[in-house]
């Protein structure tokens, strides 16, 4: 964990429903608990985060969503504006380019644009400044689209730097390809469950991001893991076939026994499979009660 | 009135199976095609990414987009009675893109240009967005396909599970703007980008965004915006075809969750804009639901259950046999509380769509037979 101390962004992804939101929010508490300015930056979704630090909606601007940590919901029109503003630096030019229709209903479709709006936008959060010339935020988290979209986000900058002739868009797109390339500086977090698929899912993940991409990946989260309950032997027994009275409450234990053993089991395969990989990983408890409230994510980000 | 799931797969030709990732959308779409089939239908699946394990088992090959029907002696091996077919189509959207190319472009030297031009290339097999418009446009294309008579969907995992429904006319919007028009106008005649021959105000906004870009790159957007125009009658045509396709009224959409907030509160959001866009909500499907024994059992009651049962366990096994009853339960009591949203949501819906749950199965579904048991649920 010390070494994420250092970094200054991280993209986390994941299968969808494995608990990415979740696992950004418990990062960036445990970060700020050492002191660092934490941004959490979300991409246009539904966002969570509102609901998990209990603030009201988190919308375009940054807002404080806890002592030493920011969050912002990316809106990529809206990102988009503030990039072609920043450049033109005239008002009149930004008006007629960016708020012409015909212009956003072609870069509504231009492929990949949206997404290097975003991607562009959370990099840039980390070359912002203070008024003091220190770094506004030590860290930002992405809490990046599920795998497939993840990926197509992180290839974004990589096509512009290899397609775009030298000018304002391909600076950008270099500076921010040779951040998320520095292991020193920025890695790729990857959340999964101990379960088949998800694994499934993070394997072949692992393989474009390290061989396509060659993008440093810094851990891998295993969430919800069952405490077992039983030994390998045990979850054999429990898993023969048997003649069970759904009447008797002793034989809905052993019933309850049974399919613990069978969830165990795909726990224990599936742990061994990520065994094989050789990224650092960090496993984060199944909650009973859920993992929506404050004290679920500091009971998270104490186990970070 | 609602409809059940068997008279959705009985009634209507086209089911697009939708929610955000990780809900199970693959193996509902599955399940569902699986009952359809033992109903006597003749189905096709169209799927991203078919779950490994799971295709293994039906005998398909992951790596081909060929249709692929699943051999009758699989369901009779695994003691299922299905009269029809079940076949199986993965998704390509580079394929899907080239398919259109060869099928719109004016001759082939046309064709050939656009299928070699760079930005094609990065287009077509790399770029977000790409993935909604082809699944859409592969619908389209089997529909008219006599040889099924039900066609399954399982929609791409979107960023936002609505940017496929808009994905046509994202398109379309895109094609008729002037903003293109501008580009192929200030490339066509010279072969070069040039902009004296545009409306001043049209030259400001191509200069502005050559400021972002760099002119040399806006050329070759230029080039290749022109090379597609070549395709753009038949493209919007298309692209307005797709759009009514998807408002059809064979066209029913199955909503699918899983107990978890986030899921929930998508598949909500993503039903009122079907509602509002004036399109059917025909089901609910709730999956993974945890599921606990009414009964409660103390360590006595386990031990006393051991003793009956030809089972060895450790001593001490009563007590977390115990400990796994009372887990179940609170998962239980969790998934309830957070239904309860959709519960409420879908009470105050003046025509409450049908709700189906699913119970969480203690192992992945993936063969014949877990895909029998949760095909069995959804449509009995």
């Amino acid at each position: 964990m010390n070494s994420l101390l250092d970094r200054r962004f991280l993209f986390v992804t994941g299968k969808g429903g494995v608990g990415k939101t979740t696992v950004t929010a418990a990062l960036a508490l445990k970060l700020a608990s050492q002191g660092k300015r934490v941004l959490c930056a979300a991409c246009n979704a539904k966002e969570r985060f509102s609901t998990l630090f209990h603030v009201a909606p988190v919308g375009s601007e940054v807002v404080p969503l806890a002592p030493n940590i920011w969050g912002v919901n990316m809106e990529p029109s809206v990102a988009m504006a503030e990039y072609g503003m920043m450049i033109l630096k005239s008002r009149t030019l930004y008006h007629a380019v960016f708020e012409n229709r015909y212009v956003r209903s072609f870069f509504r479709a231009t492929p990949g644009l949206y997404e290097w709006a975003m991607l562009g936008k959370a990099w840039w959060h980390t070359t912002e400044q203070a008024p003091d010339g220190s770094n506004r935020f030590d860290i930002v988290l992405l809490d990046a689209p599920a795998t497939g979209h993840g990926l197509d986000m992180l290839r974004v900058p990589k096509v512009i730097v290899d397609i775009v002739p030298p000018g304002i868009l391909r600076r950008d797109a270099d500076r921010a390809w040779a951040m998320f390339q520095d292991s020193k500086q920025s890695g790729v977090v990857v959340v999964t469950l101990p379960e088949d698929m998800p694994v499934n899912e993070t394997i072949e993940l692992l393989g474009s991001l390290e061989g396509e991409l060659k993008l440093p990946v810094e851990r891998i989260i295993v969430n919800s893991m069952l405490p077992p309950l039983f030994s390998q032997e045990e979850r054999n027994e429990l898993i023969k076939p048997l003649d069970l009275d759904h009447g008797d409450p002793g034989h809905a234990a052993v019933a309850a026994g049974a399919r613990r053993s069978h969830r165990e089991r795909v726990q224990a395969q599936s742990l061994a499979r990520l065994g094989d990989l050789r990224v650092p990983r960090i496993y984060l408890p199944h909650l009973f009660e859920g993992a929506e409230s404050l004290d679920a994510l500091r009971e998270l980000s104490r186990r970070l | 009135m609602a409809l059940s799931l068997e008279k959705l797969l009985d009634s209507r030709r086209v089911i697009l199976v939708v929610g955000s990732g990780g809900v199970g959308k693959t193996t509902t779409t599955a399940a569902l095609g699986l009952a359809a089939a033992a109903r006597g239908k003749r189905v096709l699946c169209l799927t991203i990414d078919p779950a490994r394990r799971l295709a293994n088992s039906l005998g398909l090959k992951a790596m081909t987009t060929e249709a692929q029907t699943v051999d009758p002696q699989r369901f009779r091996d695994a003691g299922l009675p299905v009269r029809g077919t079940l076949t199986v189509m993965m998704l390509d959207t580079k394929s899907t893109f080239d398919e259109l190319v060869h099928r719109y472009a004016s001759s082939p030297q046309a064709r050939d240009r656009i299928l070699h031009n760079r930005l094609y290339q990065y287009v077509s097999t790399s770029l977000a967005g790409t993935h909604e418009y082809m699944a859409m446009e592969k619908l389209h294309a089997v529909k008219t396909d006599g040889a099924f008579d039900l066609i399954l969907l399982d929609t791409p995992p979107t960023a936002n599970a609505l940017d496929f429904l808009d994905a046509p006319q994202r398109l379309v919007d895109a094609l008729d703007s002037a903003a293109m028009r501008w580009f192929i106008e200030a490339f066509q005649e010279s072969g070069k980008l040039s902009f004296n021959i545009l409306a001043k105000s049209a030259a400001v906004v191509l200069k502005g965004i050559g400021k972002l870009t760099g002119g040399d790159f806006l050329e070759q957007v230029a080039q290749f915006v022109t090379e597609l125009n070549d395709l753009f009658g038949g493209f919007k045509e298309r692209a307005q075809e797709v759009a009514r396709t998807l408002r059809a009224p064979d066209v029913a959409y199955v909503l699918v969750t899983s107990p978890s907030p986030m899921a929930i509160q998508e598949v909500l959001f993503f039903s009122e804009r079907l509602e509002e866009q004036g399109m059917p909500r025909d089901a609910f499907v709730v999956n993974r639901l945890h599921q606990a024994s009414a009964l409660q059992a103390g360590a006595d009651a386990a031990r006393e259950a051991l003793r009956s049962l030809p089972l060895s366990l450790d001593d001490d096994a009563a007590e977390r046999l115990v400990s796994a009853l009372d887990d179940e339960r609170r998962q239980a009591q969790l998934d309830r509380l957070r239904l309860r949203r959709l519960d409420e949501a879908l009470a105050r819906s003046s025509s409450p769509p049908l709700r189906v749950d699913v119970p969480a199965l203690p192992y992945d579904v993936h063969d014949v037979r877990t895909l029998a048991e949760v095909a069995r649920v959804l449509a009995p």
